[in-house]
C-alpha cells in the first residue's frame, strides 16, 4: 500500500486521548495539519463516556479531571466542560466530612468535627496555594536537558529558583520536605481527625502503586497544586469533555480517524518513514507523535533493532504496573448513603470511601502481594446527578474507581476473578449505602487487564506509568529523554508517560506540541 | 564545683568524642560529660554476662571516615579493625546464599542461583562504586541551606549540581534511581534471584521505619560500597574488643590532646542566659560554665529536655516535635556454649565468621515491615547476626561464643501492651525464627539479653529507641536534618551546637559529623 499524496508528509498522532487531541490542536494552529489515528471507535481515551447498559452511559475510566493548564482551558475553550468539585467522605460511624472549593465553607463545616482542623485547613489551603504558585512554572514547560543545559533552561530554572525564594521560609521548607514525604505524615502533620487525614492521603495515592505510608506520595498534592488547583479537589469529567476536545481540534484543522489501529512505526535510516495500520494500510510520514505509553511506543510499535539496547533496558525498567480497577454501575435509583440522611447534593461531587490511614494502607498491602483489596479504597461519582441524560429517567449511573487491584495477580487471572472483584466492591459500597444491591441493573467491571487490552494502557496503568519520584519531571519517562523526543528522528511522545504525567491536565500534550513545533520548524 | 571550660560536650558517644578530640587538638579546653559509667554511647562494649563481652548496640563498622582514623591516629590508640568476611543467608528450602569479599567466589556462588545474576553482579558493583564516588564528598560537607542567601551555601549547592551535571548519563540515571527508588525496585532491575535481592535490600532498611519496597531505601545500598577500611572499598569490619574499642581509642586521642572526660555525670539542663548557652547543670546540682556547649545527644533531649521550649522560637520547637524518631529495631545478645549449626550448611565453617542474614525473600522482608506498620513486632523478623568471638576470641571464655542479633522490626509504639510486658515474648520470637534455620541454637544458649526499643531508649538515651537519632528518611536528610534551616550544627541558642547523629550525614559509626561540627564551632569561635 502506498500513501495517498495528500497524506504524505503529514504529522501523524497515534492515539486520540485527550493529550493527543490537545497536541494535535496546537500543531494544527501552527500549520501542521495533523492526522490523529485512534484505535477505538471513539476518541477521548481514558475520559470517553461509554454505554454500559442500554440507555446508561458512564465515564469509562477516569471520572475526575483537572486542574487543566489555564492556557489549555483558554485555547480550547474548555471552561464549561469541567465540573465543579467537592468531596464527601464517610466513616463507618456515619460521620460525613465535606471539602468544598470555598475553603471558608470547608473550614466552617470541619469545625463540627475538630476546631483545630478547621483552623488548620485554612492554613493548609493557603500553604498549598503558595507552593503551587512556586511550582507552576515547572509543569508548563519541557523539563531541562540534563546533559546540556541551554540558556533557556538556565533562565527558566532561575525563574523557578526566584519563585522558590519568593516563598516565605516556612513554605519553602515545607516544599523541600514534602517532595519525598509519605502522604500519611503530611496529613497527620496538619490534621488530627482521622477521616480528614484519610481524605487528604487519598489524593497522594490516587492511581499509584503506593500506600499512604510510601515515601513520595505527597507528590500528588504538590503536583496538583502546581496546576493552579486546590491540593485535594479534582473536577469531575463531563460527558461533553471528549466531544469538546474533538470539536476544538477539528475546528483547528485536525483530521481524526477512528478504528485506525497502528501496529507498526516504520523506521528507515534512523528516521520515521511511515505508520502501518492493522488493516495493512501504510501512511507515509516523517513525524509521528505517540500518545500511547512509552512501553508500547518503543517496545511494540518500533522494531527493537532501531533502538540502542541500553535505551530499551531503561524503557523496560520504567514502571507501569496498574493498581486501579473500575466498576461502573447502572442503577434504577439513587443510592442512599446512610451518613447523608437524604441530602442529594453531595452526590454531585466525589465520594471518598476509605475511613482511616490504616484502612488505605491495608488496601495497598494486598496489592504488594498480588491480590486485590478485600476492603478497597473507593473514589466514586454519580455523574447522572448533574447530567440526567446519562441514564433513563429516574435512573442513575455510578462510576467507581477501585484501589487496589494489581495488574499481576498471584493466584488466578483477571478474567476468572472479575466478578469476585465486582462483588467485593458492591459489598464495600453496601456498608455505606445499604440499598445499593437492590438498585443495580447492570454492572461493568474493568480490570487492569481490560485497561491494557481494551484501552491500550500497558500494565493497565491509568497514568501511563507510576508517578514515582524517579519517574517524574526530567526522569519521565527516562532521564535524558524527557523532552518529548526519542532516539528515533521524527518520533515524539505526548502522552501521560511524559512530564507532567497522568490525569486530565493537558500538560503533556501542550508541552509536547510546543517542543515538537520548535523541532519540526528547525528541521525544515 | 564551679570551673570554666572553652567547650563542654554533652554525651560521650563516638561523635561527641570525635568532636571533643578535634576541639582539644585546636587548643580548646574541653570537657566531655557522659551519663553512663562507660563511654561510647551506642558504640560500646560491655561485659553483660561474666566473661562475655558484647558490642551491646552497634556491632559492625564500615563508614568510619579514613581522615578521622588518620588524623586522630586511632590505631596507635588501640583501635584494630578485623575483617568481617561475607554474608551468609540461609533459606527455608535448605539452600543458602553465601557472598564473600572474594569477588570471583561470590560470582560462582551467585551463578549457582542464576547465571544472569552472576554477570549482573559485576556490572552492579562497578556502577555502585561510581555512585559512591559521587556521594562521598557530600558526606563530609556541611549541608548548605537552599533558602538562605549565604554565598557559601549557594556555591556548595551549585558545586553538587555541577558535579552531577558532569556525570555520564548512565551514572546520572543510576544516581537518581538510587536516591528515589525502593531497594527492592532498584534491585529488580539488576537481579532475578529473590534471596539475593532480599538480602541485599536488607541494608536499605536497617534502622529505618521503612520496608524494602518503600521509595528512598535504595540509597543506603550505596553505603555498602562506600565502606572504607584501610582504603579498600566495600568492606565491613568488626573491632577487636567490640565496638566500644573505637570509642575508647577516640577517647584516648581526645585525652592525649587535653580533653577531660567525666562519666556518670547526667546533665539536667543547658544553662541559657540571654539566648546564649553558658554551660551545663548536672542532675546533682553542680554546674560547669563553658563558652560553647556541644550536644551529641538527640534533638528531643537537647532542646525539649535540656534547653526547654521557652528559650526557643516556636517554629523551631514545632520542627523538633515533628522530627521523626520511630525506633524500629531491637537487639538480642546471646552468650553461647557452642556454635549454631545451620540446616542448610551444617558445621562450623567460615560462613559463621561473616554476617548471617535472616532475609530469605523480598516478601518475607516486606511482611516483617507490615507488622510494624500496624504497631506490632514482626512475627518473623529480619535478623542480622554476627558471632564476633570467632574472629576475636578475647570477647568470650574459651570454647564459648557471643552472638549479636540485630532484629527488625520492633516498633517503639506498640498497639497492644507494653514493651516491658512483651520483652520475653519478643526474645522468644527471635530465638524461634533463628531455630528454624539452626535448630541446635536453643540448646546452647547460656544467657540472653533482649533489648527492645524501649530498652535502647532507657539505656542509651536514644529517643524512641532510634539507633540513628532519628529516621534516615529523605525529608530528614542533608539540609533538612534535623530541622530545616538548622542543618549546620548551629542552633537558635547562640554558642549551643549539635554534633550527634541527628545532624547531616546521619547515623552509623562514621564520625564525620563530629568532625564537621568541630570545624563549624572553630570557624565561628569568638572571644
Amino acid at each position: 500500500m502506498t500513501a495517498t499524496a495528500n497524506e504524505a508528509g503529514r504529522v501523524v498522532i497515534i492515539g486520540g486521548g485527550h493529550n493527543g487531541l490537545i497536541a494535535a490542536f496546537y500543531l494544527a494552529k501552527a500549520g501542521f495539519a495533523p492526522l490523529v489515528l485512534e484505535r477505538r471507535n471513539v476518541a477521548g481515551g481514558t475520559i470517553a463516556t461509554e454505554e454500559i447498559h442500554p440507555g446508561f452511559r458512564c465515564p469509562a475510566l477516569l471520572h475526575v479531571a483537572g486542574p487543566l493548564l489555564p492556557d489549555v482551558v483558554k485555547d480550547l475553550q474548555l471552561a464549561s466542560v469541567i465540573g465543579h468539585s467537592r468531596i464527601v467522605s464517610f466513616d463507618p460511624n456515619e460521620h460525613a466530612l465535606r471539602i468544598y472549593e470555598d475553603p471558608q465553607r470547608t473550614a466552617s463545616e470541619l469545625a463540627m468535627l475538630s476546631t483545630h482542623d478547621a483552623q488548620r485547613y485554612l492554613q493548609f489551603h493557603a500553604c498549598f496555594k503558595n507552593i503551587g504558585a512556586a511550582l507552576a512554572p515547572l509543569v508548563s514547560v519541557a523539563p531541562p536537558d540534563v546533559d546540556n543545559l541551554n540558556i533557556h533552561d538556565y533562565l527558566h530554572l532561575g525563574k523557578v529558583g526566584l519563585k522558590f525564594r519568593g516563598l516565605d521560609r516556612k513554605d519553602a521548607y515545607r516544599l523541600l520536605r514534602y517532595g519525598a514525604m509519605p502522604v500519611a505524615d503530611l496529613a497527620s502533620e496538619w490534621f488530627e481527625n482521622e477521616l480528614l487525614r484519610a481524605t487528604v492521603a487519598a489524593r497522594g495515592i490516587f492511581g499509584s502503586f503506593a500506600g499512604p505510608w510510601s515515601p513520595g506520595t505527597s507528590n500528588g498534592l504538590l503536583l496538583q497544586a502546581a496546576f493552579g488547583g486546590d491540593a485535594l479537589l479534582m473536577g469531575a469529567t463531563m460527558d461533553s469533555l471528549p466531544a469538546t476536545l474533538v470539536k476544538a481540534a477539528s475546528a483547528a484543522g485536525v483530521q481524526i480517524r477512528t478504528n485506525a489501529n497502528v501496529t507498526r512505526i516504520h523506521v528507515k535510516n534512523g528516521e520515521v518513514a511511515s505508520v502501518v495500520l492493522e488493516t495493512g494500510d501504510e501512511i507515509a510520514t516523517t513525524a509521528v507523535i505517540s500518545n500511547v505509553d512509552p512501553h508500547q511506543t518503543f517496545l511494540q510499535l518500533v522494531d527493537a533493532t532501531h533502538l540502542d539496547p541500553g535505551f530499551l533496558t531503561k524503557v523496560r525498567a520504567y514502571r507501569s504496573i496498574g493498581t486501579v480497577a473500575k466498576v461502573n454501575l447502572a442503577l434504577s435509583g439513587l443510592p442512599a448513603f446512610s451518613p447523608l440522611r437524604g441530602g442529594h447534593e453531595d452526590l454531585a461531587g466525589r465520594i471518598h470511601i476509605g475511613p482511616d490511614i490504616d484502612y488505605l494502607e491495608r488496601a495497598f498491602d494486598a496489592a504488594k502481594y498480588g491480590d486485590f483489596s478485600t476492603q478497597p479504597y473507593l473514589d466514586i461519582t454519580v455523574p447522572s446527578v448533574k447530567d440526567p441524560s446519562l441514564a433513563p429517567s429516574g435512573c442513575h449511573v455510578m462510576s467507581v474507581h477501585v484501589q487496589y487491584a494489581p495488574y499481576r495477580l498471584k493466584s488466578g487471572d483477571w478474567n476468572a476473578r472479575r466478578n469476585e472483584l465486582g462483588d467485593t466492591v458492591v459489598k464495600t459500597l453496601a456498608l455505606y449505602a445499604p440499598n445499593i444491591r437492590d438498585l443495580i441493573v447492570d454492572r461493568q467491571i474493568i480490570t487492569p487487564l481490560d485497561m491494557e487490552q481494551q484501552y491500550g494502557l500497558t500494565g493497565g496503568h491509568i497514568f501511563q506509568g507510576e508517578h514515582a519520584m524517579d519517574q517524574l519531571f526530567a526522569s519521565r519517562p527516562i532521564l535524558g529523554w524527557a523532552r518529548y523526543r526519542s532516539p528515533i528522528k521524527g518520533l515524539y511522545l505526548c502522552g501521560a508517560g511524559t512530564h507532567p504525567g497522568g490525569g486530565i491536565t493537558g500538560g503533556p500534550g501542550a508541552n509536547a506540541s510546543r517542543e515538537i513545533i520548535k523541532h519540526l520548524r528547525s528541521r525544515r | 564545683m564551679n570551673s570554666t571550660y572553652d567547650v563542654v560536650v554533652i554525651g560521650g558517644g563516638h561523635n561527641g568524642l570525635v568532636n571533643a578530640a578535634y576541639l582539644a587538638r585546636a587548643g580548646k579546653r574541653v570537657l566531655v560529660c557522659e551519663r553512663r559509667h562507660v563511654l561510647g554511647g551506642a558504640a560500646v562494649t560491655e561485659e553483660v554476662f561474666p566473661g562475655f563481652k558484647f558490642s551491646v548496640a552497634s556491632y559492625v563498622v564500615s563508614l568510619l571516615r579514613p581522615e578521622i582514623i588518620r588524623e586522630l591516629d586511632l590505631p596507635r590508640h588501640g583501635m584494630e579493625i578485623l575483617p568481617l568476611d561475607g554474608t551468609f543467608t540461609p533459606m527455608p528450602n535448605g539452600d543458602y546464599l553465601w557472598r564473600v569479599n572474594d569477588h570471583a567466589k561470590t560470582r560462582l556462588e551467585i551463578a549457582r542461583h542464576s547465571k544472569l545474576d552472576a554477570e549482573a553482579y559485576d556490572e552492579y558493583g562497578k556502577a555502585m562504586v561510581e555512585m559512591g564516588r559521587f556521594v562521598k564528598p557530600i558526606l563530609s560537607m556541611t549541608a548548605p541551606d537552599p533558602t538562605s542567601l549565604a554565598v557559601k551555601g549557594l556555591r556548595d549547592l551549585l558545586s553538587i549540581a555541577r558535579r552531577f551535571q558532569k556525570l555520564p548519563i548512565e551514572d546520572k540515571y543510576n544516581q537518581l534511581q538510587l536516591m528515589m527508588m525502593s531497594a527492592a525496585d532498584f534491585l529488580d532491575q539488576w537481579f532475578e534471584t529473590d534471596v539475593l535481592k532480599a538480602t541485599m535490600s536488607a541494608s536499605g532498611i536497617i534502622g529505618t521505619f521503612l520496608g524494602v519496597r518503600s521509595p528512598g531505601t535504595a540509597y543506603v545500598l550505596l553505603h555498602h560500597y562506600m565502606g572504607e577500611i584501610d582504603g579498600a572499598f566495600r568492606s565491613w569490619g568488626l573491632v577487636r574488643g567490640g565496638t566500644g574499642a573505637i570509642s575508647n581509642a577516640i577517647a584516648n586521642a581526645a585525652r592525649e590532646a587535653g580533653t577531660e572526660i567525666r562519666t556518670e555525670v547526667p546533665i539536667a539542663k543547658i544553662i541559657v542566659e540571654n539566648e546564649q548557652a553558658r554551660g551545663v547543670a548536672f542532675e546533682n546540682g553542680d554546674e560547669v560554665r563553658a563558652h560553647v556547649v556541644a550536644s551529641s545527644v538527640d534533638p528531643r533531649l537537647t532542646f525539649m529536655k535540656m534547653v526547654g521550649s521557652e528559650h526557643l522560637p516556636s517554629d523551631f520547637v514545632e520542627g523538633v516535635r515533628r522530627y521523626k524518631f520511630r525506633g524500629s529495631s531491637g537487639k538480642v545478645n546471646l552468650a553461647l556454649d557452642g556454635l549454631p549449626n545451620f540446616k542448610s550448611l551444617p558445621g562450623e565453617g567460615p560462613h559463621l565468621r561473616g554476617a548471617i542474614s535472616i532475609s530469605p525473600s523480598v516478601e518475607y522482608m516486606e511482611r516483617a515491615y507490615d507488622d510494624a506498620k500496624y504497631g506490632r513486632y514482626s512475627r518473623r523478623p529480619y535478623i542480622d547476626i554476627v558471632i564476633p568471638s570467632l574472629t576475636d576470641p578475647s570477647v568470650a571464655p574459651p570454647g564459648k561464643h557471643v552472638m549479636s542479633c540485630f532484629v527488625q522490626y520492633a516498633p517503639y509504639h506498640l498497639k497492644e501492651g507494653t514493651w516491658d510486658e512483651k520483652r520475653d515474648e519478643f526474645g522468644d520470637t527471635v530465638i524461634n525464627t533463628l531455630s528454624d534455620h539452626a535448630p541446635n541454637l536453643r540448646n546452647i544458649i547460656l544467657h540472653r539479653q533482649v533489648l527492645t526499643p524501649l530498652d535502647i531508649e532507657r539505656k542509651f538515651g536514644l529517643s524512641e529507641g532510634n539507633i540513628f537519632q532519628g529516621e534516615l528518611s529523605l525529608e530528614q536528610l542533608f539540609f533538612l536534618r534535623p530541622v530545616p534551616g538548622w542543618a549546620q550544627y548551629r542552633t537558635p541558642i547562640r554558642n549551643l551546637y549539635i554534633c550527634g547523629s541527628a545532624t547531616h550525614p546521619g547515623g552509623g559509626i562514621m564520625g564525620a559529623l563530629g568532625r564537621n561540627a568541630a570545624q563549624k564551632i572553630l570557624s565561628e569561635w569568638k572571644r
